[in-house]
Protein backbone atom coordinates (compact mmCIF):
# COMPACT_ATOMS: atom_id res chain seq x y z
CA UNK A 1 0.00 0.00 0.00
CA UNK A 2 2.73 2.37 1.03
CA UNK A 3 4.73 1.47 -2.05
CA UNK A 4 1.79 2.05 -4.35
CA UNK A 5 1.21 5.50 -2.83
CA UNK A 6 4.85 6.34 -3.38
CA UNK A 7 4.60 5.25 -6.99
CA UNK A 8 1.53 7.33 -7.54
CA UNK A 9 3.26 10.34 -6.00
CA UNK A 10 6.33 9.84 -8.20
CA UNK A 11 4.10 9.47 -11.18
CA UNK A 12 2.27 12.70 -10.34
CA UNK A 13 5.55 14.52 -9.82
CA UNK A 14 6.80 13.29 -13.19
CA UNK A 15 3.64 14.53 -14.87
CA UNK A 16 3.97 17.92 -13.15
CA UNK A 17 7.61 18.14 -14.23
CA UNK A 18 6.57 17.33 -17.75
CA UNK A 19 3.95 20.08 -17.79
CA UNK A 20 6.38 22.62 -16.32
CA UNK A 21 8.97 21.70 -18.92
CA UNK A 22 6.38 21.93 -21.68
CA UNK A 23 5.44 25.43 -20.49
CA UNK A 24 9.08 26.52 -20.23
CA UNK A 25 9.85 25.22 -23.70
CA UNK A 26 6.92 27.05 -25.27
CA UNK A 27 7.93 30.21 -23.41
CA UNK A 28 11.46 29.91 -24.78
CA UNK A 29 10.03 29.33 -28.23
CA UNK A 30 7.90 32.45 -27.90
CA UNK A 31 10.97 34.44 -26.83
CA UNK A 32 12.86 33.08 -29.81
CA UNK A 33 10.11 34.33 -32.08
CA UNK A 34 9.37 37.65 -30.39
CA UNK A 35 12.96 38.76 -29.82
CA UNK A 36 13.99 38.89 -33.50
CA UNK A 37 10.63 40.28 -34.57
CA UNK A 38 10.67 43.05 -31.97
CA UNK A 39 14.29 44.04 -32.60
CA UNK A 40 13.83 44.13 -36.38
CA UNK A 41 10.40 45.72 -36.05
CA UNK A 42 11.68 48.40 -33.68
CA UNK A 43 14.57 49.36 -35.93
CA UNK A 44 12.58 49.23 -39.15
CA UNK A 45 9.69 51.21 -37.65
CA UNK A 46 11.93 54.05 -36.46
CA UNK A 47 14.12 53.90 -39.53
CA UNK A 48 11.23 54.02 -41.95
CA UNK A 49 10.14 57.40 -40.59
CA UNK A 50 13.54 58.89 -41.40
CA UNK A 51 13.79 57.30 -44.81
CA UNK A 52 13.28 59.45 -47.87
CA UNK A 53 14.72 59.56 -51.35
CA UNK A 54 17.03 62.41 -50.38
CA UNK A 55 18.33 60.39 -47.44
CA UNK A 56 19.62 57.78 -49.87
CA UNK A 57 20.68 60.09 -52.68
CA UNK A 58 22.36 63.02 -50.92
CA UNK A 59 25.67 63.63 -49.18
CA UNK A 60 25.73 64.31 -45.42
CA UNK A 61 25.28 67.96 -44.49
CA UNK A 62 25.01 70.17 -41.44
CA UNK A 63 27.19 70.66 -38.41
CA UNK A 64 28.26 68.34 -36.94
CA UNK A 65 28.25 66.54 -40.25
CA UNK A 66 25.45 64.03 -40.65
CA UNK A 67 22.73 66.03 -38.86
CA UNK A 68 20.99 66.58 -42.18
CA UNK A 69 21.45 65.47 -45.77
CA UNK A 70 21.83 61.80 -46.64
CA UNK A 71 24.13 58.80 -46.61
CA UNK A 72 24.94 58.32 -50.29
CA UNK A 73 28.76 58.26 -49.82
CA UNK A 74 28.38 55.59 -47.12
CA UNK A 75 26.31 53.40 -49.45
CA UNK A 76 28.81 53.86 -52.27
CA UNK A 77 31.74 53.22 -49.96
CA UNK A 78 30.26 50.04 -48.55
CA UNK A 79 29.54 48.77 -52.06
CA UNK A 80 33.05 49.63 -53.22
CA UNK A 81 34.85 47.97 -50.30
CA UNK A 82 32.66 44.87 -50.30
CA UNK A 83 32.73 44.67 -54.09
CA UNK A 84 36.51 44.73 -54.17
CA UNK A 85 36.64 42.20 -51.35
CA UNK A 86 34.31 39.88 -53.27
CA UNK A 87 36.27 40.32 -56.50
CA UNK A 88 39.34 39.00 -54.68
CA UNK A 89 37.79 36.47 -52.32
CA UNK A 90 35.21 34.83 -54.60
CA UNK A 91 37.51 33.50 -57.34
CA UNK A 92 40.15 32.51 -54.80
CA UNK A 93 37.67 30.70 -52.57
CA UNK A 94 35.89 29.01 -55.48
CA UNK A 95 39.18 27.81 -56.95
CA UNK A 96 40.31 26.53 -53.56
CA UNK A 97 37.04 24.66 -53.10
CA UNK A 98 37.41 23.11 -56.55
CA UNK A 99 40.90 21.94 -55.72
CA UNK A 100 39.83 20.46 -52.38
CA UNK A 101 36.79 18.64 -53.72
CA UNK A 102 38.03 17.57 -57.17
CA UNK A 103 41.80 17.50 -57.44
CA UNK A 104 43.15 16.80 -53.97
CA UNK A 105 44.31 13.18 -53.70
CA UNK A 106 44.96 12.82 -50.01
CA UNK A 107 42.10 13.00 -47.55
CA UNK A 108 44.57 14.05 -44.89
CA UNK A 109 45.56 17.10 -46.94
CA UNK A 110 41.90 18.06 -47.36
CA UNK A 111 41.29 17.68 -43.63
CA UNK A 112 44.32 19.80 -42.73
CA UNK A 113 43.37 22.54 -45.18
CA UNK A 114 39.79 22.58 -43.92
CA UNK A 115 41.06 22.80 -40.37
CA UNK A 116 43.11 25.92 -41.11
CA UNK A 117 40.30 27.43 -43.15
CA UNK A 118 37.94 27.03 -40.24
CA UNK A 119 40.55 28.54 -37.92
CA UNK A 120 40.76 31.52 -40.27
CA UNK A 121 36.98 31.81 -40.13
CA UNK A 122 37.12 31.81 -36.34
CA UNK A 123 39.38 34.85 -36.13
CA UNK A 124 37.18 37.76 -35.01
CA UNK A 125 36.56 40.71 -37.32
CA UNK A 126 38.53 43.16 -35.19
CA UNK A 127 41.72 41.14 -35.65
CA UNK A 128 41.39 41.39 -39.42
CA UNK A 129 41.11 45.13 -38.87
CA UNK A 130 44.23 45.21 -36.69
CA UNK A 131 46.19 43.12 -39.18
CA UNK A 132 44.91 45.07 -42.19
CA UNK A 133 45.80 48.36 -40.54
CA UNK A 134 49.36 47.43 -39.59
CA UNK A 135 50.18 45.28 -42.61
CA UNK A 136 48.31 46.87 -45.52
CA UNK A 137 47.71 50.47 -44.44
CA UNK A 138 51.02 51.16 -42.75
CA UNK A 139 53.67 48.64 -43.86
CA UNK A 140 52.55 48.23 -47.46
CA UNK A 141 51.73 51.92 -47.63
CA UNK A 142 48.29 51.40 -49.14
CA UNK A 143 46.97 54.01 -46.72
CA UNK A 144 43.42 54.13 -45.41
CA UNK A 145 41.72 53.28 -48.68
CA UNK A 146 39.26 51.13 -50.57
CA UNK A 147 42.19 48.88 -51.51
CA UNK A 148 43.22 48.19 -47.90
CA UNK A 149 39.63 47.78 -46.74
CA UNK A 150 38.69 45.56 -49.69
CA UNK A 151 41.64 43.24 -49.16
CA UNK A 152 40.88 43.06 -45.43
CA UNK A 153 37.28 42.12 -46.16
CA UNK A 154 38.50 39.59 -48.73
CA UNK A 155 40.39 37.76 -45.97
CA UNK A 156 37.21 37.82 -43.88
CA UNK A 157 35.04 36.42 -46.69
CA UNK A 158 37.46 33.84 -48.13
CA UNK A 159 36.98 31.07 -45.56
CA UNK A 160 33.18 31.45 -45.49
CA UNK A 161 32.85 31.15 -49.27
CA UNK A 162 35.40 28.33 -49.37
CA UNK A 163 33.65 26.16 -46.78
CA UNK A 164 30.21 26.83 -48.31
CA UNK A 165 31.33 26.06 -51.86
CA UNK A 166 33.21 22.96 -50.75
CA UNK A 167 30.09 21.50 -49.19
CA UNK A 168 28.08 22.47 -52.28
CA UNK A 169 30.54 20.54 -54.47
CA UNK A 170 30.51 17.59 -52.12
CA UNK A 171 26.72 17.51 -52.20
CA UNK A 172 26.74 16.78 -55.94
CA UNK A 173 25.92 13.12 -56.37
CA UNK A 174 28.95 10.95 -56.85
CA UNK A 175 27.47 8.81 -59.68
CA UNK A 176 26.85 11.97 -61.71
CA UNK A 177 30.48 12.98 -61.30
CA UNK A 178 31.74 9.50 -62.11
CA UNK A 179 29.61 8.98 -65.17
CA UNK A 180 30.66 12.37 -66.50
CA UNK A 181 34.32 11.48 -65.97
CA UNK A 182 33.87 8.06 -67.52
CA UNK A 183 32.97 9.71 -70.82
CA UNK A 184 36.65 10.45 -71.12
CA UNK A 185 36.54 14.23 -70.90
CA UNK A 186 38.87 16.17 -68.71
CA UNK A 187 38.21 17.02 -65.06
CA UNK A 188 38.17 20.71 -65.93
CA UNK A 189 35.36 20.05 -68.42
CA UNK A 190 33.35 18.04 -65.89
CA UNK A 191 33.80 20.78 -63.31
CA UNK A 192 32.61 23.47 -65.71
CA UNK A 193 29.71 21.59 -67.25
CA UNK A 194 28.46 19.33 -64.46
CA UNK A 195 29.68 20.39 -61.07
CA UNK A 196 29.45 24.16 -61.26
CA UNK A 197 25.85 24.28 -62.50
CA UNK A 198 24.80 21.72 -59.89
CA UNK A 199 26.60 23.43 -57.03
CA UNK A 200 25.80 26.99 -58.07
CA UNK A 201 22.89 27.66 -55.68
CA UNK A 202 25.02 26.57 -52.73
CA UNK A 203 27.97 28.64 -53.89
CA UNK A 204 25.83 31.72 -54.35
CA UNK A 205 24.18 31.23 -50.96
CA UNK A 206 27.58 31.05 -49.25
CA UNK A 207 28.81 34.09 -51.16
CA UNK A 208 25.76 36.18 -50.29
CA UNK A 209 26.13 35.16 -46.66
CA UNK A 210 29.79 36.18 -46.64
CA UNK A 211 29.12 39.46 -48.43
CA UNK A 212 26.29 40.31 -46.05
CA UNK A 213 28.57 39.63 -43.12
CA UNK A 214 31.25 41.83 -44.67
CA UNK A 215 28.91 44.74 -45.50
CA UNK A 216 27.70 44.85 -41.92
CA UNK A 217 30.92 44.56 -40.02
CA UNK A 218 32.52 47.80 -38.97
CA UNK A 219 35.56 46.43 -37.16
CA UNK A 220 37.61 45.41 -40.23
CA UNK A 221 37.09 48.68 -42.12
CA UNK A 222 37.27 51.02 -39.13
CA UNK A 223 41.05 51.47 -39.51
CA UNK A 224 41.62 50.25 -43.03
CA UNK A 225 39.11 52.06 -45.25
CA UNK A 226 36.78 54.40 -43.48
CA UNK A 227 36.81 58.04 -42.51
CA UNK A 228 34.11 60.16 -40.88
CA UNK A 229 33.43 62.14 -44.00
CA UNK A 230 34.16 62.17 -47.72
CA UNK A 231 32.44 63.94 -50.54
CA UNK A 232 34.19 62.39 -53.51
CA UNK A 233 32.99 59.15 -55.04
CA UNK A 234 35.11 56.15 -54.08
CA UNK A 235 38.35 55.32 -55.87
CA UNK A 236 40.84 52.57 -55.15
CA UNK A 237 43.36 54.69 -53.26
CA UNK A 238 41.02 57.01 -51.39
CA UNK A 239 39.29 56.50 -48.05
CA UNK A 240 35.52 56.13 -48.01
CA UNK A 241 32.57 56.27 -45.69
CA UNK A 242 30.87 52.94 -45.04
CA UNK A 243 27.41 52.20 -43.65
CA UNK A 244 28.47 50.45 -40.43
CA UNK A 245 31.20 52.93 -39.52
CA UNK A 246 28.88 55.83 -40.36
CA UNK A 247 26.31 54.36 -37.99
CA UNK A 248 29.00 53.95 -35.34
CA UNK A 249 30.13 57.56 -35.72
CA UNK A 250 26.58 58.91 -35.61
CA UNK A 251 25.94 57.07 -32.33
CA UNK A 252 29.29 57.36 -30.58
CA UNK A 253 29.60 61.09 -31.27
CA UNK A 254 25.87 61.52 -30.59
CA UNK A 255 25.51 63.35 -33.92
CA UNK A 256 22.00 62.33 -34.89
CA UNK A 257 19.98 59.39 -33.66
CA UNK A 258 17.42 60.00 -36.37
CA UNK A 259 20.01 59.48 -39.05
CA UNK A 260 21.39 56.52 -37.12
CA UNK A 261 17.93 54.90 -37.37
CA UNK A 262 17.89 55.64 -41.08
CA UNK A 263 21.36 54.18 -41.62
CA UNK A 264 20.50 51.09 -39.60
CA UNK A 265 17.34 50.72 -41.69
CA UNK A 266 19.26 50.76 -44.97
CA UNK A 267 21.82 48.29 -43.62
CA UNK A 268 19.22 45.88 -42.22
CA UNK A 269 16.95 46.10 -45.27
CA UNK A 270 19.84 45.17 -47.56
CA UNK A 271 20.92 42.29 -45.31
CA UNK A 272 17.38 40.96 -44.88
CA UNK A 273 16.91 40.96 -48.62
CA UNK A 274 20.25 39.28 -49.28
CA UNK A 275 19.85 36.72 -46.52
CA UNK A 276 16.35 35.73 -47.54
CA UNK A 277 17.61 35.20 -51.08
CA UNK A 278 20.41 33.01 -49.72
CA UNK A 279 17.95 31.14 -47.53
CA UNK A 280 15.66 30.47 -50.47
CA UNK A 281 18.57 29.22 -52.55
CA UNK A 282 19.65 26.88 -49.79
CA UNK A 283 16.08 25.67 -49.46
CA UNK A 284 15.96 24.94 -53.17
CA UNK A 285 19.27 23.15 -52.90
CA UNK A 286 17.98 20.86 -50.18
CA UNK A 287 15.10 19.67 -52.35
CA UNK B 1 34.32 7.27 -84.58
CA UNK B 2 37.67 7.92 -83.02
CA UNK B 3 38.14 11.08 -85.02
CA UNK B 4 34.81 12.26 -83.69
CA UNK B 5 35.98 11.80 -80.11
CA UNK B 6 39.28 13.44 -80.85
CA UNK B 7 37.60 16.47 -82.33
CA UNK B 8 35.35 16.91 -79.33
CA UNK B 9 36.17 20.42 -78.12
CA UNK B 10 36.54 19.40 -74.50
CA UNK B 11 38.99 16.68 -75.38
CA UNK B 12 41.03 18.83 -77.66
CA UNK B 13 41.23 21.69 -75.19
CA UNK B 14 40.75 20.16 -71.80
CA UNK B 15 42.46 16.83 -72.03
CA UNK B 16 45.78 18.29 -73.00
CA UNK B 17 46.15 21.83 -71.75
CA UNK B 18 43.29 22.87 -69.51
CA UNK B 19 43.49 20.23 -66.80
CA UNK B 20 47.03 20.83 -65.53
CA UNK B 21 46.41 24.55 -65.76
CA UNK B 22 43.22 24.39 -63.66
CA UNK B 23 44.95 22.04 -61.25
CA UNK B 24 47.81 24.48 -60.79
CA UNK B 25 45.68 27.62 -60.51
CA UNK B 26 43.26 26.13 -58.02
CA UNK B 27 46.10 24.77 -55.91
CA UNK B 28 47.77 28.19 -56.01
CA UNK B 29 44.56 29.89 -54.84
CA UNK B 30 44.24 27.42 -52.00
CA UNK B 31 47.83 27.82 -50.87
CA UNK B 32 47.67 31.62 -50.97
CA UNK B 33 44.28 31.72 -49.28
CA UNK B 34 45.15 29.39 -46.45
CA UNK B 35 48.53 30.99 -45.93
CA UNK B 36 46.83 34.29 -45.02
CA UNK B 37 45.90 32.49 -41.81
CA UNK B 38 49.55 31.88 -40.97
CA UNK B 39 50.48 35.36 -42.13
CA UNK B 40 48.01 36.92 -39.70
CA UNK B 41 49.00 34.70 -36.77
CA UNK B 42 52.75 35.14 -37.26
CA UNK B 43 52.49 38.86 -37.95
CA UNK B 44 50.35 39.56 -34.88
CA UNK B 45 52.68 37.53 -32.64
CA UNK B 46 55.73 39.21 -34.13
CA UNK B 47 54.35 42.70 -33.55
CA UNK B 48 53.18 41.72 -30.08
CA UNK B 49 56.63 40.55 -29.04
CA UNK B 50 57.81 44.17 -29.04
CA UNK B 51 55.91 44.96 -25.87
CA UNK B 52 57.92 42.64 -23.68
CA UNK B 53 60.92 44.96 -23.71
CA UNK B 54 58.76 47.43 -21.78
CA UNK B 55 56.77 45.19 -19.44
CA UNK B 56 56.90 41.59 -18.35
CA UNK B 57 54.08 39.21 -19.20
CA UNK B 58 52.71 39.19 -15.66
CA UNK B 59 52.80 43.00 -15.43
CA UNK B 60 51.07 43.22 -18.79
CA UNK B 61 48.32 40.79 -17.86
CA UNK B 62 47.88 41.40 -14.14
CA UNK B 63 49.48 44.40 -12.50
CA UNK B 64 49.89 47.45 -14.67
CA UNK B 65 47.12 49.97 -15.44
CA UNK B 66 46.64 51.20 -19.02
CA UNK B 67 48.31 54.63 -19.13
CA UNK B 68 50.12 54.70 -22.47
CA UNK B 69 50.85 58.43 -22.24
CA UNK B 70 52.71 58.20 -18.90
CA UNK B 71 56.47 58.50 -18.95
CA UNK B 72 57.53 55.71 -19.16
CA UNK B 73 54.24 54.33 -20.58
CA UNK B 74 52.38 51.92 -18.33
CA UNK B 75 50.91 49.15 -20.40
CA UNK B 76 48.62 46.67 -18.70
CA UNK B 77 45.39 45.08 -19.88
CA UNK B 78 43.96 43.83 -16.60
CA UNK B 79 40.90 46.12 -16.86
CA UNK B 80 40.28 44.95 -20.42
CA UNK B 81 40.32 41.21 -19.92
CA UNK B 82 38.34 41.48 -16.71
CA UNK B 83 35.72 43.46 -18.66
CA UNK B 84 35.78 40.86 -21.43
CA UNK B 85 35.27 38.04 -18.93
CA UNK B 86 32.42 39.94 -17.25
CA UNK B 87 30.64 40.79 -20.51
CA UNK B 88 31.01 37.31 -21.97
CA UNK B 89 30.13 35.72 -18.63
CA UNK B 90 26.88 37.66 -18.40
CA UNK B 91 26.14 36.86 -22.02
CA UNK B 92 26.57 33.11 -21.50
CA UNK B 93 24.71 33.13 -18.19
CA UNK B 94 21.68 34.46 -20.04
CA UNK B 95 22.10 32.83 -23.44
CA UNK B 96 23.04 29.27 -22.42
CA UNK B 97 19.93 28.29 -20.40
CA UNK B 98 17.62 30.17 -22.73
CA UNK B 99 19.36 28.78 -25.79
CA UNK B 100 19.28 25.18 -24.61
CA UNK B 101 15.59 25.29 -23.70
CA UNK B 102 14.89 26.95 -27.04
CA UNK B 103 16.81 24.19 -28.82
CA UNK B 104 14.86 21.54 -26.86
CA UNK B 105 11.69 23.28 -27.94
CA UNK B 106 12.73 23.32 -31.58
CA UNK B 107 14.06 19.77 -31.69
CA UNK B 108 11.63 17.94 -29.42
CA UNK B 109 8.40 19.83 -28.95
CA UNK B 110 7.62 22.38 -31.63
CA UNK B 111 5.28 21.33 -34.43
CA UNK B 112 7.05 21.39 -37.79
CA UNK B 113 5.24 24.55 -38.86
CA UNK B 114 6.41 26.43 -35.76
CA UNK B 115 9.93 25.12 -36.21
CA UNK B 116 9.95 26.28 -39.82
CA UNK B 117 9.12 29.81 -38.71
CA UNK B 118 11.30 29.93 -35.62
CA UNK B 119 14.55 28.81 -37.22
CA UNK B 120 14.61 31.46 -39.98
CA UNK B 121 13.73 34.08 -37.35
CA UNK B 122 16.79 33.09 -35.34
CA UNK B 123 18.88 33.12 -38.49
CA UNK B 124 17.78 36.69 -39.06
CA UNK B 125 18.87 37.50 -35.51
CA UNK B 126 22.28 36.02 -36.29
CA UNK B 127 22.55 38.12 -39.45
CA UNK B 128 22.18 41.50 -37.77
CA UNK B 129 25.56 43.29 -37.72
CA UNK B 130 27.31 43.97 -34.44
CA UNK B 131 27.18 47.74 -34.89
CA UNK B 132 23.40 47.63 -35.30
CA UNK B 133 23.14 45.61 -32.09
CA UNK B 134 25.27 48.22 -30.39
CA UNK B 135 22.98 50.96 -31.64
CA UNK B 136 19.87 49.02 -30.64
CA UNK B 137 21.26 48.48 -27.14
CA UNK B 138 22.14 52.14 -26.93
CA UNK B 139 18.61 53.36 -27.67
CA UNK B 140 16.81 50.70 -25.62
CA UNK B 141 18.74 49.01 -22.79
CA UNK B 142 20.94 52.00 -22.00
CA UNK B 143 17.94 54.34 -21.80
CA UNK B 144 15.99 51.87 -19.64
CA UNK B 145 18.95 51.46 -17.28
CA UNK B 146 19.12 55.22 -16.82
CA UNK B 147 15.47 55.20 -15.74
CA UNK B 148 15.43 52.00 -13.71
CA UNK B 149 18.75 52.33 -11.88
CA UNK B 150 18.81 56.12 -11.86
CA UNK B 151 22.22 56.20 -13.57
CA UNK B 152 23.65 59.29 -15.25
CA UNK B 153 24.65 57.12 -18.16
CA UNK B 154 23.31 53.64 -18.74
CA UNK B 155 26.30 52.26 -20.59
CA UNK B 156 27.65 49.42 -18.48
CA UNK B 157 29.07 45.92 -18.41
CA UNK B 158 25.53 44.61 -17.89
CA UNK B 159 24.15 46.40 -20.98
CA UNK B 160 27.00 45.06 -23.10
CA UNK B 161 26.58 41.57 -21.63
CA UNK B 162 22.86 41.41 -22.33
CA UNK B 163 23.26 42.52 -25.94
CA UNK B 164 26.11 40.07 -26.52
CA UNK B 165 23.77 37.42 -25.05
CA UNK B 166 21.25 38.16 -27.80
CA UNK B 167 24.08 37.96 -30.33
CA UNK B 168 25.46 34.56 -29.28
CA UNK B 169 22.10 32.96 -28.50
CA UNK B 170 21.16 32.00 -32.10
CA UNK B 171 24.51 30.26 -32.39
CA UNK B 172 23.97 28.27 -29.19
CA UNK B 173 20.45 27.36 -30.34
CA UNK B 174 21.56 26.17 -33.78
CA UNK B 175 24.46 24.04 -32.51
CA UNK B 176 22.34 22.56 -29.73
CA UNK B 177 19.46 21.85 -32.12
CA UNK B 178 21.89 20.12 -34.45
CA UNK B 179 23.21 17.99 -31.58
CA UNK B 180 19.66 17.06 -30.50
CA UNK B 181 18.60 16.25 -34.05
CA UNK B 182 21.55 13.88 -34.34
CA UNK B 183 20.15 11.62 -31.61
CA UNK B 184 18.46 8.77 -33.47
CA UNK B 185 14.69 8.79 -33.64
CA UNK B 186 14.43 5.27 -32.25
CA UNK B 187 15.75 6.45 -28.86
CA UNK B 188 12.73 8.70 -28.48
CA UNK B 189 10.29 6.06 -29.63
CA UNK B 190 11.73 3.38 -27.39
CA UNK B 191 11.78 5.76 -24.44
CA UNK B 192 8.23 6.94 -24.92
CA UNK B 193 6.97 3.40 -25.37
CA UNK B 194 8.10 2.61 -21.81
CA UNK B 195 5.35 4.87 -20.57
CA UNK B 196 7.51 7.60 -19.03
CA UNK B 197 6.92 11.28 -19.63
CA UNK B 198 8.43 13.18 -22.52
CA UNK B 199 10.45 15.29 -20.08
CA UNK B 200 11.93 12.11 -18.60
CA UNK B 201 12.95 10.85 -22.04
CA UNK B 202 14.55 14.18 -22.88
CA UNK B 203 16.37 14.52 -19.56
CA UNK B 204 17.58 10.94 -19.16
CA UNK B 205 18.03 9.72 -22.73
CA UNK B 206 18.31 12.53 -25.26
CA UNK B 207 20.13 15.29 -23.38
CA UNK B 208 23.01 13.04 -22.23
CA UNK B 209 23.57 11.90 -25.83
CA UNK B 210 23.51 15.46 -27.15
CA UNK B 211 25.56 16.95 -24.34
CA UNK B 212 28.99 16.89 -26.07
CA UNK B 213 27.58 18.76 -29.06
CA UNK B 214 25.79 21.28 -26.87
CA UNK B 215 28.91 21.81 -24.80
CA UNK B 216 31.00 22.40 -27.94
CA UNK B 217 28.46 25.00 -29.05
CA UNK B 218 28.71 26.81 -25.72
CA UNK B 219 32.50 26.89 -25.83
CA UNK B 220 32.42 28.21 -29.40
CA UNK B 221 29.86 30.82 -28.33
CA UNK B 222 32.29 31.92 -25.62
CA UNK B 223 34.97 32.39 -28.28
CA UNK B 224 32.54 34.45 -30.35
CA UNK B 225 31.57 36.53 -27.34
CA UNK B 226 35.09 37.54 -26.45
CA UNK B 227 35.76 38.54 -30.07
CA UNK B 228 32.64 40.69 -30.25
CA UNK B 229 33.72 44.25 -30.89
CA UNK B 230 31.28 46.96 -31.91
CA UNK B 231 28.46 46.16 -29.52
CA UNK B 232 30.88 45.85 -26.60
CA UNK B 233 32.63 49.03 -27.67
CA UNK B 234 29.42 51.05 -27.82
CA UNK B 235 27.77 49.67 -24.68
CA UNK B 236 30.47 48.86 -22.12
CA UNK B 237 31.37 52.48 -21.53
CA UNK B 238 35.07 52.70 -22.46
CA UNK B 239 36.29 53.16 -18.90
CA UNK B 240 39.87 52.31 -17.98
CA UNK B 241 38.95 51.26 -14.44
CA UNK B 242 38.71 47.58 -13.58
CA UNK B 243 34.96 46.88 -13.31
CA UNK B 244 33.73 45.50 -9.99
CA UNK B 245 29.96 45.48 -10.37
CA UNK B 246 27.53 44.73 -13.14
CA UNK B 247 26.57 48.35 -13.56
CA UNK B 248 30.18 49.61 -13.64
CA UNK B 249 31.54 50.82 -16.89
CA UNK B 250 34.37 48.89 -18.49
CA UNK B 251 36.34 48.35 -21.67
CA UNK B 252 36.69 44.95 -23.27
CA UNK B 253 39.86 43.79 -24.99
CA UNK B 254 38.23 44.36 -28.34
CA UNK B 255 37.00 47.77 -27.19
CA UNK B 256 40.50 48.71 -26.06
CA UNK B 257 41.98 47.73 -29.41
CA UNK B 258 39.27 49.50 -31.41
CA UNK B 259 39.55 52.67 -29.34
CA UNK B 260 43.30 53.05 -29.31
CA UNK B 261 44.63 51.52 -32.51
CA UNK B 262 43.94 54.54 -34.71
CA UNK B 263 46.08 56.74 -32.49
CA UNK B 264 49.05 54.41 -32.10
CA UNK B 265 52.08 54.83 -34.34
CA UNK B 266 53.85 51.78 -35.76
CA UNK B 267 56.90 50.79 -33.73
CA UNK B 268 55.82 52.42 -30.47
CA UNK B 269 55.34 50.42 -27.31
CA UNK B 270 51.65 51.29 -27.26
CA UNK B 271 51.27 49.81 -30.74
CA UNK B 272 53.04 46.66 -29.60
CA UNK B 273 50.85 46.52 -26.49
CA UNK B 274 47.69 46.67 -28.63
CA UNK B 275 49.09 43.83 -30.71
CA UNK B 276 49.82 41.90 -27.54
CA UNK B 277 46.20 42.40 -26.50
CA UNK B 278 45.16 41.16 -29.97
CA UNK B 279 47.49 38.19 -29.59
CA UNK B 280 45.92 37.23 -26.26
CA UNK B 281 42.49 37.36 -27.89
CA UNK B 282 43.63 35.50 -30.98
CA UNK B 283 45.43 32.69 -29.15
CA UNK B 284 42.50 32.13 -26.83
CA UNK B 285 40.01 31.96 -29.70
CA UNK B 286 42.24 29.74 -31.85
CA UNK B 287 42.91 27.42 -28.91
CA UNK B 288 39.18 27.05 -28.30
CA UNK B 289 38.22 26.62 -31.95
CA UNK B 290 41.16 24.40 -32.81
CA UNK B 291 40.51 22.23 -29.79
CA UNK B 292 36.84 21.79 -30.59
CA UNK B 293 37.58 21.07 -34.26
CA UNK B 294 40.16 18.43 -33.37
CA UNK B 295 37.87 16.76 -30.84
CA UNK B 296 35.01 16.82 -33.34
CA UNK B 297 37.17 15.25 -36.05
CA UNK B 298 38.31 12.53 -33.67
CA UNK B 299 34.74 11.87 -32.57
CA UNK B 300 33.65 11.62 -36.20
CA UNK B 301 36.48 9.23 -37.02
CA UNK B 302 35.62 7.24 -33.91
CA UNK B 303 31.98 7.03 -34.95
CA UNK B 304 32.90 5.93 -38.47
CA UNK B 305 35.59 3.45 -37.45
Amino acid sequence: MHKAEQLLLNNRRAVVNDRVFWLLAWTAGAIGLLLPLSIIGYLLFHGFQVLSWSFISEVPRGYPLGVSGGILPAIQGSLAVTGLGLAVAFPAALASAIYLSEYAQSQRFVAVMRFFTECLAAIPAILFGVFGYAFLVVQFGFGISVLSGGLTLAMLMYPVILVGSYSAFNAVERPLKESALSLGVSRAYVIRRTLLPKALPGIIAATVLAAGHAVGSAAPVLFTASVVQTRSSPSLDSPVMTLPTHLYNLVSEAVSFEHAYGTAFVLIACLLFANSCAMMLRHRLRK
Amino acid sequence: MSTQVASHPARRLGGLTLDPLVWMLTLLALVIGVSTFFLIVVYVLWQAAGVFGAVSLSEFLLFEPWVPLAEPPRLGILHAWVSTVYVTGIALLVAVPLGIVMALFIAEIAPTAVRNVLQPCLEVLAGIPSVVYGFFGYVTLVVWFEHIFDMTTGVSILAAGLIVAVMVMPFIVSTATEALDAVPRSFRETGMSLGVTRFYVIRRIILPRALPGIFAGIVLAFARGIGETLAALMLAGNSLAVPKELLDRGQTLTGLIATELGEAALGTEKFAALFAASAVLMLLILLINGGILLIKNRLLRHAQG
